[in-house]
């Protein structure tokens, strides 16, 4: 690359641990730096003290058990942009990202920013020797199985904040002790169930990858994918001063934390006979819509095509003919062998009957709060 | 006007972040998102709607609204005083996407700068070459994603 190659900003934060409302608060910045402060676009890479994020209109009650969060020193907290929950922690990458929607290099709109957003990574992973896929709607995939997730949220002015949470390592126990998950009560099969659907980038490559790796393999798929270079940057004292709000004004005020703004959470389960054997669904529900889904049972399947189901329900709405819109957009003769898309929608609709009867107070009992 | 599948009504006004405005004859607004955006943004999950009494001004983000792990901007198309969510939306979020224009209206407003902030909308003849401009970047994208 030449030394005339637009230069982009990159902060990185991974050499300590970073507070869970520090690092949210530098990550909402970047789109303020470049709306209000002129910047260019801005990459934030860092490493976070053990914290459980949900997304921005999440039940935060629902989705974890704070007590056990509290007892193990995992802080929890609200980020800006949507989707579920992450775990983070010393060995997953966090990623913030900050750039203008003007700016043709990103696609344009919501399915631009994930197209070449994921691009990125995919080839930052490949870097590494990791051969992983974009899988619809905000995952990325190695044969099936997560190993980053993506969210993104229109910010100030034209800009847009994309978050990744990229996995080096992960603790599928901690997470199981920490967060709600529809399948609670399978919680003695709960760590196959979420390790087979879970990866990491040290698994896959079978050897000790450094976070140093990591993040310098992402670093170098940015500045080859957007033909830049980047380089490394401080906040301006502006910049500092409007961190240090957000960070007291939002990511450490119970009334962000703790919002209700949010559509009601609910769990419920069905287990249903088929010609193909038992089919259990397990299911968790934000409003109309499917939060997370777990297929499991006794009956003939892949971890690959059941996750691939899962992610295709995710944030689908749970009526009877989008649910099985969502199901035939991936299926494949067989992918559950003696099960039909309509028997596996119907266990789904069983269970989103059971998501309904355990409603709680209604929507309109919310406390009052601010929007930020 | 339909326009390759997208519907937007004549008399409506048409905000360049797709909400729309319709001015009612007691000269109130009431605002929406047009179906150029529900189709593009799919499921909405959460619309984060502004307080009443709040007073917004033309363009300003005054909602957020989520749709997958994406959340997106609702804008005001027009300044003024809003006086009226519409609260069906906190356990229908769905008529968003089944009815944009109808039950699926998001807030109510007194506008206080009509006359002159009419002129910064689409309406009438400008709004085809304009969601034509959308299509055809969202139809690009979608050929580069398949």
């Amino acid at each position: 690359m030449t030394e005339k190659a637009e230069k982009w900003r990159l902060l990185e934060d991974w050499r300590r641990l970073v507070p869970a409302a520090g690092g949210l608060a530098v990550d909402d910045l970047l789109a303020y730096s470049i709306s209000d402060f002129g910047s260019p676009p801005i990459l934030h890479l860092y490493t976070f003290e053990p914290a459980a994020i949900v997304g921005k209109y999440q039940d935060i009650h629902a989705a974890l058990k704070l007590d056990r969060c509290r007892e193990r020193g995992v802080a929890f907290n609200r980020r800006s942009t949507g989707g579920g929950t992450v775990i983070m922690g010393p060995d997953v990458v966090a990623l913030g990202f900050g750039i203008s929607l003007r700016d043709k290099r990103i696609g344009s709109g919501v399915g631009g920013v994930f197209r070449v957003m994921s691009g990125v990574l995919v080839r930052a992973l490949e870097r590494l020797g990791v051969s992983a896929s974009f899988r619809p709607k905000n995952d990325l995939e190695v044969a099936g199985k997560k190993l980053a997730g993506l969210s993104a949220s229109a910010e100030v002015g034209d800009c847009v904040l994309f978050h990744a949470s990229i996995l080096v390592d992960f603790d599928v126990n901690l997470m199981l002790d920490i967060m709600n998950t529809p399948a609670q009560k399978i919680y003695d099969k709960g760590y196959s169930c979420f390790s087979e659907r879970l990866t990491t980038i040290r698994k896959e490559t079978h050897r000790d990858v450094t976070m140093d790796e990591a993040i310098h393999a992402i670093r170098s798929s940015f500045e080859e994918s957007f033909g830049i270079r980047f380089v490394q940057s401080e906040l301006t004292p502006p910049e500092r001063e409007k961190a240090a709000d957000l960070e007291k004004g939002r990511y450490c005020d119970e009334h962000w934390i703790f919002s209700h703004r949010h559509p009601p959470s609910n769990m419920g389960e069905a287990l249903v006979k088929t010609p193909g054997g038992l089919l259990q669904v397990y299911l968790s529900t934000a409003g109309h819509a499917i939060d997370q889904v777990i297929i499991t049972g006794d009956f003939f399947s892949t971890t690959e095509q059941l996750n691939r189901l899962e992610s295709a329900l995710k944030w689908t709405l749970a009526e009877p003919d989008r649910i099985l819109q969502a199901i035939r957009e991936v299926w494949e003769p067989d992918l559950i062998y003696g099960v039909s898309p309509e028997a596996l929608r119907d266990a789904i609709v069983a269970a989103k009957t059971v998501c309904d009867k355990a409603q709680g107070p209604p929507y309109s009992d919310r406390a009052p709060h601010g929007r930020a | 006007m339909e326009l390759e599948g997208y519907v937007l009504p004549d008399e409506l006004y048409y905000h360049e972040e797709h909400s729309w405005a319709r001015i009612e004859k007691d000269g109130t607004v009431t605002v929406g998102m047009n179906d150029f955006f529900q189709k593009e943004a799919g499921d909405i999950v959460f619309v984060d709607m502004p307080e009443v009494d709040e007073e917004v001004e033309q363009g300003e983000v005054c909602g957020k609204i989520q749709s997958r792990k994406w959340i997106g901007k609702l804008c005001t198309p027009l300044s003024g005083e809003i006086f009226e969510i519409n609260e069906e939306l906190e356990d229908e979020v769905t008529l968003v996407n089944t009815d944009p224009y109808g039950a699926g209206w998001i807030f109510k407003m007194k506008a206080a700068n009509l006359e002159e902030e009419k002129a910064n909308l689409y309406h009438g003849e400008s709004v085809g070459p304009w969601i034509s401009e959308e299509i055809a970047k969202a139809e690009e994208e979608k050929a580069k994603s398949s």
